[in-house]
């Protein structure tokens, strides 16, 4: 359990240290898509949409605070997948 | 590279559903046969880090950016099975949570870089056949994850490409040389930074680079 804290927080810390040079241009796919005049037509808004918490003013803090809730769920989600899919083999027991 | 709603025609994005659970059941059976638990930490923190570095777009040109993909960085790290699972799961909370990625594209976005992004693997594999040499490593790398982004972004453009909403602007045989243009740029980015991270580390984990060893080993 500790290693998943301690990795979490270093993502974090990672997140911190490089969403301030992160480029907000859309990406090669959007910018091919929008120059062919072709409109995203979204079904579905997310729950933190484009990365932010809309709750939250500031767009750095709100964008990591996205980035830190997104890490957690990859995660779980793939720390739940892993324990459902693997073998329990004798020689690693008890992690 | 993500695919948003509107911008594929929903016969290929059907299509593109089923080629992907095709991979993913394939993906899913491997995985269940030859992984231990004891596996479970590296799939969990190389995925969380993974959708971190995702979120970092980095400037290419005209007003354009790119981000990594990392599909070859887990498809090194974890084999290409578990890969493919990491970045389903990956794609499946951007798309869910931050709307990063369409639900109706859902399976293209799957296909193109879970998939595609996964089997540049076997690229690897090929480059670096039995050599030993860290340098033929580090090349080989780079030119599997460089082509795993320009693999996918034509396998993009042709599904974009297919749809009547481009019709007008010449179908694929626009889209197709426009994304490539960007992409074979964008890949130098993701072949970078990919040939960066295995690199730091061998040099600083190589507990983990020789347990990756076994993991190639092991896969057929």
């Amino acid at each position: 359990m500790k290693k998943y804290v301690v990795a979490t927080l270093l993502l974090v810390v990672f997140l911190a240290a490089f969403i301030p040079f992160a480029s907000s241009s859309p990406d090669g796919l959007e910018t091919v898509a929008s120059s062919l005049g072709v409109q995203a037509r979204p079904i579905w808004q997310g729950l933190m949409n484009d990365y932010s918490v809309s709750s939250v003013g500031n767009s750095y803090v709100s964008t990591l605070l996205a980035g830190f809730f997104g890490i957690v769920f990859v995660l779980t989600a793939t720390l739940a997948l892993g324990k459902a899919i693997t073998k329990q083999s004798q020689t690693d027991s008890g992690k | 590279m993500h695919i948003l709603d509107g911008y594929i025609d929903p016969a290929t994005a059907v299509v593109m559903f089923g080629a992907s659970i095709v991979f993913l059941i394939w993906a899913w059976k491997k995985v269940k046969a030859n992984y231990p638990q004891s596996f479970v930490a590296l799939l969990a923190i190389s995925s969380a880090f993974i959708f971190a570095a995702q979120m970092l777009n980095f400037p290419i040109m005209l007003g354009t950016s790119g981000h990594l993909v990392g599909a070859t960085f887990l498809a090194v790290l974890l084999g290409p099975y578990a890969a493919m699972l990491s970045m389903t799961i990956i794609l499946m909370m951007q798309a869910f949570f931050f709307a990063d990625g369409g639900i109706i594209a859902f399976g293209a976005n799957v296909f193109n870089m879970a998939i595609i992004g996964a089997l540049s693997f076997f690229v690897v594999k090929l480059l670096t056949r039995n050599s030993k040499s860290p340098r033929r490593f580090a090349s080989s790398v780079f030119v599997a994850s460089w082509l795993s982004v320009v693999v996918t972004s034509l396998a993009a453009a042709i599904e974009m490409g297919l749809s009547p909403a481009y019709a007008s602007g010449g179908g694929i045989a626009v889209t197709i040389p426009l994304m490539l243009f960007y992409h074979v740029f964008i890949g130098l980015g993701e072949g970078a930074i990919t040939t960066t991270l295995v690199m730091s580390l061998q040099r600083w984990q190589p507990a983990i680079m020789s347990s990756l060893s076994i993991m190639k080993g092991k896969v057929k």
